[in-house]
């Protein structure tokens, strides 16, 4: 079964994904923090968009979408199975097109600290298999592993 | 709920110990109250800003007051993340100021719910964090090679806890106990 984007509605382990980064806060370098894959805590989701084996330019035209009137430092990439192995859950979520989120997070309101904890970990598992490509590199010239 | 964080005549945060007391001011405070907290400010930066005193930790905390700016408001992350929380800025200081010389100053980011990441990294596979909210327990992970995990500790405001330093050093530091590049 398809989407409307066109893409399967399972996303397969090897799908690159893409964590949009509107903050220059969440990379040093060409490393990605984990801060930028925990959870938002309104819905205790990562969103995240799908990314093809289409040209560059499509991956940063998702990105509007994303984030609205939001200027774009570079993304992070990473394989959806990267995700899996920290024991998260990676599920399309469209619309918009592409639009993917992360979940299944840790959560438990009597434990904060506990939660963010498990989270952190999680989030570094995450941050160890992806690459920083800054806007506008061309996301082809990457090999993920 | 998030509270912003405190601008006073340019001194964003002032966290530790009886100084941070009057550098912090609320949303109704007297004309006296007021100037001397911008006194106490005053002081604060001056000796933040001694390099002789604090070495790298004046860079760590100058980062830590341009972070807290940028992400004063809500939704800093274009996905709706809170707004940075002033007392997890006050806390983060005092992480920073805690730490024992020899450790190099972390990586800084915000978090998505008004928190401070404090992050050593050392290769891709490599890496410590310390999550610091609002509270004094301080959550953090440890990523280093096949071995993950993650842990929960008290902090007291001044001495880093052992668990936590243990951690940092086990990531940083190489076999011999010499800091890696």
């Amino acid at each position: 079964m398809t989407l409307e984007s066109g893409l399967p509605e399972v996303v397969s382990d090897d799908e690159n994904l893409a964590r949009f980064l509107f903050s220059g806060r969440f990379y040093k370098a060409a490393r990605v923090l984990s801060a930028a894959f925990m959870p938002n805590p309104n819905d205790h989701e990562t969103s995240i968009s799908r990314k093809d084996a289409e040209p560059a330019e499509e991956l940063w035209r998702l990105a509007p979408a994303a984030a609205p009137g939001r200027s774009l430092h570079g993304a992070a990439v990473f394989k959806a199975r990267v995700a899996r192995e920290a024991r998260l859950e990676v599920v399309a979520d469209e619309p918009p097109p592409r639009h993917a989120v992360i979940r299944g997070w840790f959560w438990d309101e009597a434990d904060p600290d506990l939660q963010r904890a498990r989270q952190k970990e999680a989030a570094q598992v995450i941050a160890s298999g992806s690459e920083f490509i800054p806007f506008p590199m061309s996301v082809s010239d990457l090999h993920f592993t | 709920m998030s509270r912003p964080v405190s601008i006073i005549g340019g001194c964003v945060v002032g966290g530790f110990a009886a100084l941070g007391v009057y550098a912090h001011v609320g949303s109704a405070v007297s004309h006296t109250a007021n100037a001397a907290s911008k006194a106490a400010c005053a002081v604060w930066q001056s000796a933040v800003s001694s390099e002789a005193l604090y070495g790298t930790q004046v860079t760590a905390l100058s980062d830590l007051r341009a972070l807290a700016l940028e992400c004063a408001e809500a939704n800093w992350d274009g996905y709706g993340a809170a707004a940075i929380d002033e007392l997890a800025v006050r806390n983060a200081e005092d992480v920073l100021f805690a730490l024992p010389p020899g450790i190099p100053m972390p990586d800084l980011a915000p978090e998505p719910n008004g928190g401070v990441s404090l992050e050593w990294f050392r290769s891709r596979n490599q890496m410590f964090s310390i999550s610091v909210n609002r509270g004094l327990r301080l959550a953090y992970a440890w990523l280093d090679g096949s071995d993950r995990g993650h842990a929960v500790a008290r902090f007291d405001q001044r001495v880093i806890p052992a668990g936590i330093l243990e951690g940092i050093k086990r990531i940083i530091l190489d076999d011999s106990g010499v800091r890696a590049a």
